[in-house]
């Protein structure tokens, strides 16, 4: 699968969008091998009971959706740096969107920068970004 | 002139822009901003110099700071070396009244910003504890504002007259003119800010 060309890239230009699935099941699937099976992962009304809205979605698999969305874009591309801040839960069983823009270019060694962030239903961003990659 | 008062470059701990890559997102997604302010976390940044930049791009770059409270977070603009001597900016419970009264007192302008947001905005601590003297200003339009955060903030503004300013609060490139201030009058430093926000003669404006 073609990737996108360096030399064609534009500071300003958006990735595809990605809705990430973060239901219940595929949360399950993802906190059992990865040994983090807790409630607050897992189960909606335990999250609750140690102060948060619901269930979240473990950070780290946030962080690896991100990513996911780079590969989709650029199948063969190769992530230098990811760098991710946690600024509020993303629920399990929501439905988040996954946005992400080139912010900079480097021609020497032909990497770009990009911005990513993943918003709720109401735009509001729950965790944001930077990667570097080489393309 | 439309200006971002309220923006985070990697020089705060969690910001991720680097200053240049903000002027060029800019000037190539015709972000319609005239210029914007560096507040950085718990610090003024005195040491960078960012003339360059405002020539090659034509973007006015200014420098603040955004302190902690025990009413919550607050930018200051007008940081001078009087400021930098009057309180500690890297302590996270500065009384507010100080910041308010030190930054009158040094030619400055303190603003709290985010006001609804749970735990670093002013408005539970102000339903809590009351008003602080001296606040004339606060953020009530905030780029990374949830559900009725910017709401409350504007509420608290009518309830106790402050006037309101926008700010994008970016902490990553893209983030960066979501939300900021008009001024009907043209601003070339620091000191023409804190001028301008005393006549009070400005509006937020917010394009999310």
């Amino acid at each position: 699968m073609a990737g996108p060309s360096f030399d064609d890239l534009e500071v300003g230009d958006e990735l595809p969008e990605f809705k990430p699935d973060v239901s219940m099941e595929r949360i399950r699937l993802f906190v059992g091998p990865s040994g983090m099976a807790a409630g607050r992962f897992t189960d909606h009304e335990a999250a609750r009971k140690e102060g948060l809205p619901g269930a979240i979605v473990p950070g780290i698999l946030s962080a690896g959706i991100l990513a996911g969305l780079i590969h989709r874009w650029a199948p063969g591309s190769r992530i230098r740096q990811i760098d991710t801040v946690f600024r509020a839960p993303v629920l399990v069983d929501s439905h988040p969107l996954c946005r992400s823009v080139v912010t900079d270019k480097d021609e020497s060694d032909r990497t770009v920068e990009v911005d990513l962030t993943i918003t709720n239903e109401q735009g509001e961003t729950r965790v944001m970004g930077t990667a570097r990659v080489e393309l | 002139m439309i200006l971002d008062l309220h923006n985070h470059s990697i020089k705060s701990d969690d910001g991720r822009a680097k200053v240049e890559n903000y002027c060029q997102w800019i000037r190539r997604r015709e972000v319609p901003i005239d210029g914007f302010v560096l507040t950085e976390h718990r610090q003024f940044d005195a040491d960078s110099d960012y003339r360059a930049l405002e020539d090659s791009f034509g973007i006015l770059i200014l420098k603040g700071s955004e302190v902690e409270t025990d009413y919550g977070h607050v930018l200051v603009f007008g940081v001078n070396e009087d400021l930098l001597h009057a309180f500690d900016f890297t302590r996270l419970d500065l009384p507010l009244a100080t910041v308010v009264r030190e930054s009158e007192r040094c030619g400055a302008i303190a603003v709290p910003c985010h006001p609804g947001r749970t735990r670093v905005g002013m408005c539970a601590h102000v339903e809590e504890r009351g008003p602080v003297e001296g606040v004339g200003i606060i953020e009530v339009l905030n780029g990374g504002s949830r559900g009725t955060e910017d709401h409350d903030a504007q509420a608290l503004a009518g309830k106790h007259g402050y006037a309101g300013i926008g700010g994008s609060d970016a902490h990553i490139v893209s983030h960066i003119g979501r939300c900021a201030t008009r001024f009907p009058r043209r601003i070339k430093s620091e000191e023409d800010l804190v001028a301008a926000l005393r006549e009070g003669k400005y509006e937020a404006v917010s394009w999310t």
